[in-house]
């Protein structure tokens, strides 16, 4: 290439040291978090263990006694599970719809839907509350699975609308020749065809439900407390509890983390509803 | 069945749950933002259940507009959310630049820059006030006095020390504050929103026409005028991509505002409609109801820009 001729000493040396220092330096703060996690509570404000120190693993062993923390991550795990699996149920066949069979009104139909996620979830609090406690589902899995389930309801259909338009029309019409219905059509020709698409749909729903920290920590006290609630309780721990709130933390974020590793090149056409390639 | 009815009926659930998600909550809101309701009273027990006999008119909204919270709230919304993307795009742009073109360990510097998008809000505003904004035992506390002990180490110098005892003792900053916890808010959630901007640039960098680019190369263009003629406008949809998704996101922040800033009076509006809520139901939800009308400004405004390219 002609541009590899004029590389400069920046190309060389330059660009290397300065992009490993950018990338070093976002990732510090989640560095810094596992490394505390390793330190006892005393040492994880000394000056002098700031670097050198006996890792522990105490922390992570006490993790139950100290937050209870399986019983955060069990509701976390339900919650997310169940809602992503509803998401898909719902967004799969409505995205098949308007990928495959568009009326005139699909587009508005779309942008009203993205308009949905604009409505500030402050707004709508107080009435949820309201509803969930004179139905006696507040603090319920019920509660906390619907609601995360319809704020990523459009981010689902959005994505999914966008790995289906990819999908030659011709092959769909090919199964209906065959006389397969709808389900069939769905089951045997679109799920196989767009496994990928699903997939990594379903990935990010499920990373969104797992962070969600406005109706989770709204609507929850005990019985269906995820996570995030677990962290927020704890969010002025005085210093005291430094090594231990690294590890309950760093357990909280480790999976989706290196979930999210893998689906980062699926995340930006989700993200963006194909809009960036 | 029909052609016509079976992609309705497969897009009816869908339309159904979003329809009674938006009416219903919304409906109340506005309901009760015209009653008087409160949780608690002891002088008026018949104000702690919803009624339209308690109807107050515009009362909510006027009592709203008056407190000197409100103002401040929406002050402090749009600051943070326009920092926040001023920040990352700017910053988005010149890393995605600087990644782009293959240099050793490049995959690996892309997972280490991507990773904060994946952290929870709740363990970023944990992990920064505390582990690295603490002006005693977090990082920075840490720094500040690591400096002050270096420069008292200087002053013991027989005849420069009286250079360095000119010099004032540094004073760590605490983020808990007013005035600076907002500061705090944008710094976290720029490092968690960053990456995630990267990565969209990255995407449309490499979609960027070669061709065009050795053409300007041969033409002697600088590397100055390549980036602003080519670079920059064929970035211009990805950007405008960012700052909508963003303002989605930011506009309803709350696990940040909740965790630093607590009854520090650096209020958003989330925030505000949530202490509200504490016991003024119907001032909740007239300030709920500006929060609606905000984020349709915000959105309207977007989705005139970019809308249309999502459609195509």
């Amino acid at each position: 290439m002609a541009i590899v001729a004029q590389s400069s000493k920046f190309s060389t040396y330059g660009r290397p040291v300065l992009a490993w220092g950018v990338g070093l330096l976002f990732f510090f703060p989640i560095f810094w978090m596992v490394l505390t996690s390793f330190k006892t509570d005393a040492d994880a404000v000394k000056p002098e263990h700031l670097i050198f120190f006996t890792p522990t693993f105490d922390n992570y062993l006490n993790m139950t006694d100290n937050y209870d923390y399986w019983r955060f991550a069990t509701n976390s795990v339900i919650s997310a599970v169940s809602a992503t699996a509803f998401t898909l149920f719902v967004s799969v066949p409505a995205a098949y719809a308007m990928a495959f069979n568009p009326s005139r009104s699909t587009k508005d139909v779309l942008m009203w839907m993205l308009s949905t996620k604009m409505l500030p979830a402050a707004a709508v609090l107080y009435p949820m509350i309201f509803l969930a406690k004179s139905i006696g589902l507040y603090d319920t899995h019920i509660l906390i699975i619907t609601v995360l389930s319809l704020i990523n309801l459009p981010i689902a259909i959005w994505m999914l609308f966008t790995y289906f338009k990819e999908i030659p029309k011709d092959i769909i019409e090919a199964g209906k020749m065959d006389g397969v219905n709808t389900w069939g059509e769905i089951k045997e020709i679109l799920v196989p065809l767009a496994w990928g698409g699903i997939a990594s749909t379903a990935l990010l729903v499920f990373i969104f439900c797992w962070n969600e920290a406005y109706w989770t920590v709204r609507l929850t006290t005990i019985d269906a407390a995820t996570l995030s609630k677990l962290i927020e309780g704890n969010r002025a721990p005085e210093g005291l509890f430094f090594g231990r709130l690294s590890a309950v933390s760093t357990a909280a974020v480790g999976p989706i983390v290196v979930l999210g590793w893998f689906c980062q090149k699926q995340l930006v056409q989700g993200l963006t509803f194909g809009a960036v390639k | 069945m029909s052609d016509r009815k079976l992609p309705r009926l497969l897009q009816a659930p869908a339309v159904l749950l979003l329809l009674v998600w938006m009416l219903i909550p919304l409906g109340m809101t506005l309901y009760f933002s015209f009653i008087r309701y409160v949780l608690n009273s002891l002088r008026r027990p018949e104000w702690t259940s919803p009624s339209l006999s308690n109807w107050r008119g515009f009362g909510n909204y006027e009592f709203v507009l008056k407190s000197k919270d409100f103002l401040l709230a929406i002050q402090n919304s749009l600051f943070i959310v326009c920092s926040i993307l001023f920040l990352t795009v700017i910053l988005g742009v010149l890393i995605a630049v600087l990644i782009n073109k293959a240099f050793p360990g490049q995959g690996v510097v892309r997972v280490l820059l991507i990773s904060p998008f994946f952290v929870m809000p709740a363990v970023n505003a944990v992990l920064w006030i505390n582990m690295i904004l603490d002006p005693v035992l977090g990082l920075q506390g840490i720094a500040v006095a690591g400096i002050n002990e270096f420069l008292d180490g200087l002053r013991q110098i027989p005849v420069l020390g009286g250079f360095f005892s000119l010099w004032p003792e540094f004073e760590p900053v605490s983020f808990r504050a007013t005035q600076t916890s907002a500061i705090a808010v944008i710094m976290m959630v720029t490092w968690q929103w960053t990456p995630f901007a990267v990565l969209i640039f990255m995407t449309s960098l490499q979609s960027e026409d070669q061709q065009q680019k050795e053409a300007a190369v041969l033409d002697g263009a600088s590397t100055w005028s390549q980036f602003r003629f080519l670079t920059l406008p064929h970035l211009g949809r990805p950007i405008a991509i960012v700052v909508m998704i963003q303002a989605i996101f930011h506009l309803s922040l709350y696990a940040e505002i909740e965790i630093v800033s607590r009854g520090n009076g650096n209020k958003n509006l989330p925030y505000l409609i949530g202490e509200f809520a504490n016991n003024n139901i119907g001032a909740a939800s007239a300030t709920g109801i500006f929060a609606v009308i905000l984020a349709n400004f915000v959105a309207i405004f977007l989705l005139r820009m970019v809308g249309k390219t999502l459609m195509e």
